[in-house]
């Protein structure tokens, strides 16, 4: 059985409470997290970690790399990501798991990219 | 408003959660896996639960498949002697029906409405390490994830825990087209196997509609334990279906159209019996609350878990409300727990009567149903209540005078 | 450690992906991450709790440790608006609920395979062909020591089915690195509907 077969057989249609579109995608380990708008003043009123990956991801970061970067564990930067987008502080960058994201057109234009650098 | 982390989207944390929830309290869930990788996961459980923890399901409007589940009114034990004698055959009644659903439905399902009312879900295999950084966050944090790795974060409370390693090993399967013992009623089947473990019938839900949890619990080493190679849910459910024909020949006719629900219906394994210290301590110094199979594991010979993690949500809600505004501090974790474990005792001691060798007075209060129905439906109502065997069953001195009330020969 | 500031457009429509490159303990994951990266390798790290097993059964509170799971990653930027990230397992294969998070989303994996110590990459094998759906493909790191088997004997002894790429490599060259990876997205073409 190919790994794409195996995936069709497992959509069940009983019970499935499926065509809801969730508002919020899980966090990968790659999403990208960027500033919308910088402003100085929440470093009054972010705790400081939160302060600090807002600072950070003036300059788009992947979740890891905010995870490394100010050495906070990955569940601390998932928790606080998560409130600063609650919040509209943060934009949360598309990955190939979102809907909206067609699968072949995303990996042919990373094959392209990977078969153009050098 | 008080903020509150739960580690684990099982039956006790989205539970609690849920219930915090129509309370006002800020919860958050951390997941290791999402809503539809729950649903698309491997089987979990045989998660019967019976009428006190489905109640509390009802308390809350969790109870969302009740109408299309199986009703489990009837439990039909048989216990067979090391020579294949059977000297216990009998049926009794539930007081109240229990029923099972699948958790890969229910969890999915829970996570979604969790996060659709509201809840904060963070996906996300959670570390010592998050802990330490989150917990300080929040006001209480609670770890419920008991197959993860945070359980060890708990010591052992060797005072009473009474086993120091796995008692069984553990194979179950989900089936559709198994014949009905009785087409007018729908029965739990127990068979007990003398020396070499127990098989089990249990109907239930799954994603595609009434099922049967074929369950094989074994004595390591003994004949019955026959999937220590992991098998495929095809090679499980014959190697199951050969073991019921041998060791339980009277549910012999009853397999001719069974098969597998799908391709992840089937898990093997086994449960290290313990209990746990309720306070599990951060790097930092910080401390964690500890829940259901968190912290009191059990084998699931007696279809305790579910249960478990049921009353243990109720029992941790009502403890936190209690409290009101005052500190989560440690003195409030150990209270916690210690409440919990007032009732929870009962049910470990139930799992570990059955997980040990037989006593004779228990296998005569057992044989005594045979005769006397009265006998059968209590039993059967003690795994609701587990704490009635105290009164007639788990004491050898209250056992007999139980068999003498009914005017059993005590030998 | 000089990070490259990341191109910065208006920057909405920027969208991230991700190889995962598994394999077993010393295979080369790092050194194969490090070739193609345009950063220095990064390492994001979780303690667990590690308990021993009791030595008998008198022994009732068994030895807690505290473990640093690490795993490496990469990145490469293919476009302003496109960056791909390549994550390495962690070394110790236990950890699978770690690893159920790394894959998460990934376009495609890479077992890498030391022939000298062929077994070492079985869980990984067992992994992506029984718990997750990435479509994956195996690339023997060539070590200079190592002898060398054709691919086909390699696909025999790890029992993958014709249908899974074999390709060689030199982990530590960021050509051939690039190549597996290119390799990789192609057969996630091949099986994406």
């Amino acid at each position: 059985m190919t790994n794409n077969s195996r995936k069709s057989a497992r959509v069940r249609p009983y019970l499935v409470t499926g065509g809801r579109t969730r508002s919020r995608r899980p966090l990968l380990l790659e999403t990208l997290i960027s500033v919308v708008e910088f402003d100085p003043a929440l470093e009054k009123t972010l705790i400081p970690e939160s302060w600090r990956i807002y600072e950070l991801c003036r300059s788009r970061q992947s979740v890891a790399e905010i995870s490394t970067r100010l050495k906070l564990p990955l569940g601390v930067v998932r928790v606080l990501v998560c409130d600063l987008s609650d919040q509209g502080r943060v934009r949360v960058h598309a990955t190939s798991i979102d809907s909206e994201q067609d699968q072949r057109d995303l990996l042919e234009r990373v094959l392209r990219g990977l078969q153009t650098i050098s | 408003m008080r903020r509150i982390l739960i580690v684990g989207s099982g039956q006790s944390g989205l539970q609690l959660a849920l219930s915090l929830q129509e309370q006002d309290y800020e919860v958050t869930v951390i997941s290791a896996r999402t809503p539809e990788e729950i649903r698309n996961a491997r089987v979990t459980s045989t998660q019967v639960m019976f009428d006190t923890a489905l109640q509390h399901e009802r308390d809350h409007g969790l109870n969302l498949w009740e109408p299309e589940t199986p009703q489990i009114k009837r439990k039909h034990l048989s216990a067979t002697a090391p020579d294949g004698t059977r000297f216990v055959n009998w049926h009794g009644d539930f007081s109240a029906y229990a029923q099972s659903v699948d958790q890969r439905v229910k969890m999915a399902t829970w996570l979604e409405m969790f996060q659709d009312r509201g809840g904060n879900v963070i996906i996300h295999p959670a570390s010592v390490s998050d802990l330490d950084g989150l917990a300080r966050l929040y006001d209480l944090t609670i770890v419920a994830a008991g197959r993860g790795e945070l359980v060890d974060m708990f010591d052992r409370d060797p005072t009473r825990s009474r086993f120091t390693g796995p008692q069984r090993s553990v194979a179950i399967v989900y089936t559709h087209g198994l014949a009905p013992e009785d087409p007018d009623i729908t029965i739990i089947g127990i068979n007990l196997i003398g020396g070499h473990g127990e098989l089990y019938i249990m109907p239930g839900l799954t994603h595609t509609g009434p099922c049967d949890i074929l369950y094989v619990s074994a004595i390591p080493g003994g004949p019955l334990d026959r999937f220590g190679d992991s098998p495929g849910p095809r090679e499980q459910l014959d190697r199951t279906v050969a073991l019921f024909e041998e060791y339980a020949p009277w549910e012999r006719d009853r397999f001719a159209g069974v098969r597998i629900t799908d391709e992840r219906s089937n898990l093997t394994g086994r449960v290290n019996p313990m209990v746990r210290k309720p306070v599990g301590r951060l790097p930092s110094g910080g401390a964690v609350l500890g829940m259901a199979d968190v912290v009191v594991v059990n084998d699931p010979i007696a279809g305790q878990g579910a249960n478990n993690a049921s009353k243990c949500a109720a029992s941790y809600l009502t403890s936190i409300v209690e409290h009101g505004d005052r500190p989560f501090d440690e003195e409030f974790m150990t209270a916690t727990f210690e409440r919990y474990w007032e009732y929870a005792q009962f049910s470990t001691r139930w799992s570990n009567t059955l997980l040990a060798p037989p006593e004779p007075h228990v296998l005569e209060v057992l044989a005594a149903g045979n005769t006397n129905p009265a006998v059968g439906d209590r039993i059967t109502n003690g795994f609701n209540n587990p704490e009635d065997y105290t009164n007639f069953l788990f004491e050898e001195d209250k056992a007999r005078a139980y068999l003498a009330s009914l005017g059993q020969p005590a030998a | 450690m000089g990070y490259r500031p990341s191109p910065e457009g208006d920057g909405a429509s920027a969208i991230s992906a991700k190889i995962v490159i598994a394999g077993g303990f010393g295979v080369g994951k790092t050194t194969f991450v490090g070739s193609v990266s345009e950063v220095p390798t990064l390492s994001t790290e979780a303690l667990m709790t590690e308990v021993s097993a009791p030595v008998d059964d008198l022994e009732e509170t068994p030895d807690k440790t505290t473990t640093t799971v690490a795993m490496d990653f990469g990145r490469i930027t293919l476009d302003s608006e496109l960056v791909l990230y390549l994550f390495g397992t962690p070394g110790q294969p236990r950890f699978w609920f770690m690893w159920d998070d790394l894959v998460r989303g990934a376009l495609g994996a890479v077992i890498l395979v030391d022939t000298r110590r062929l077994s070492d990459c079985f869980p990984a094998v067992n992994y992506f062909e029984n718990d997750c759906d990435v479509p994956f493909i195996i690339a023997v790191n060539q070590f200079d020591d190592a002898p060398v088997y054709p691919l086909e004997e390699v696909r025999e002894a790890l029992a993958v089915g014709p249908n899974v790429p074999i390709v060689n490599c030199d982990a530590r060259e960021g050509v051939d690195a690039r190549g597996v990876l290119t390799e990789a997205i192609k057969h996630a073409l091949a099986v994406t509907g």
